[in-house]
């Protein structure tokens, strides 16, 4: 299948996207300028009455509502193609607009910080249970490997078939790598289940 | 390297919820649902002259939407450069469609389908991400 355009007229590309999860100060954003073409770029929405139950509103009194920031990012892939990748907030109160995130994404990158696994087992949680494909990001600030990969994988109950990819969210390289490592965990699945295409 | 947070103006964290709705016209959903985070909108350059005309009558931040739109922006960019929040940015940007002033592009529904996207697709982005 092509995936070029005909029938848009102006030719609009065609926008796709890959989730960066994970908790909070786990280096989301930084993975996301350390690729990105243009300086990660921050839009906010609010938080709808859905969450508003499960928020803890005491202490913000005389602010009637409260929003969600998201940070992301922009790969031009070619002419036809945009890659755009979307910091996510890995709270649960947030997940209101996550069936807008998941929209036209690839995949995700679930990044984890070894001194703080914890911060980022909801995320694996949400992308498990929605059976969205996912590579774990292990975030090695300052050269910090205090963990092996096994330990890691252990900790986080990850499946066998989830690739964890060491990195530096700093270092466009290294992300670039945890990127390529969540396409080519995709097309391994795509080519186990082609006689199902999807797209 | 600096901070992308530095020079940013703190100056209207403080700012009233009331304006970004005034700009809606007090409207607070959108009436499509069908734009999303990454839907690429793109502003018809041959407008009619009825549609001129409909645009000179909208907000301002109508016409800075049509203007940004020269090439195909996501959502989330035309909110982000406005900065206002996306629910309202789908309105503003709805109300461009329906006066004939803008046109879509959807993403394709992958993930939601539990699907794996087509391979000339994930090809493409891998070759991308190498050249980086």
């Amino acid at each position: 299948m092509d995936y070029a355009i005909s029938d848009h007229g102006d030719a609009a590309p065609l926008a796709v996207k890959i989730l960066i999860a994970g908790g909070f100060g786990v280096g989301k954003t930084t993975l996301v300028g350390a690729v990105s073409e243009v300086a990660p770029l921050r839009t906010e929405e609010y938080l709808t009455h859905a969450s508003v139950g499960v928020d803890d509103l005491e202490g913000v009194s005389g602010k009637s509502t409260t929003t969600v920031a998201l940070d992301f990012g922009r790969i031009t892939v070619n002419s036809q193609l945009v890659l755009y990748l979307f910091g996510t907030p890995g709270q649960e109160r947030f997940w209101f607009m996550w069936n807008d995130l998941v929209n036209g994404a690839l995949g995700a990158v679930v990044l984890v910080d070894t001194r703080r696994l914890d911060v980022s087992f909801a995320s694996i949680d949400f992308f498990e249970s929605r059976g969205i494909p996912f590579v774990v990001g292990v975030n090695c600030f300052h050269g910090v490997k205090d963990r092996t990969q096994e330990e890691i994988r252990r900790a986080l109950d990850l499946d066998p078939q989830v690739p964890l990819v060491l990195c530096d969210a700093r270092d466009r390289t290294a992300c670039r790598d945890v990127l390529l490592a969540l396409i080519d965990h995709l097309m391994a699945a795509r080519s186990h289940t082609a006689p199902h295409p999807v797209a | 390297m600096k901070h992308w947070t530095e020079g940013f103006d703190d100056d209207d964290a403080d700012e009233s919820l009331v304006r970004p709705y005034t700009i809606t016209g007090g409207r607070t959903t959108s009436e499509r649902n069908d734009l999303t985070l990454i839907t690429l909108v793109t502003a018809i350059s041959e407008v009619s002259s009825e549609a001129e005309r409909r645009l000179r009558r909208m907000q301002p931040e109508h016409r800075t939407i049509f203007a940004l739109c020269k090439r195909p922006l996501a959502v989330a960019e035309v909110a982000s450069a406005l900065n206002l929040p996306v629910s309202v940015t789908k309105i503003l940007i709805g109300d461009l469609i329906e006066t004939g002033q803008m046109r879509t592009r959807p993403p394709l529904a992958f993930a939601q389908a539990g699907g794996i996207p087509d391979m000339t697709i994930l090809e493409a982005v891998r070759d991308g991400l190498r050249n980086l």
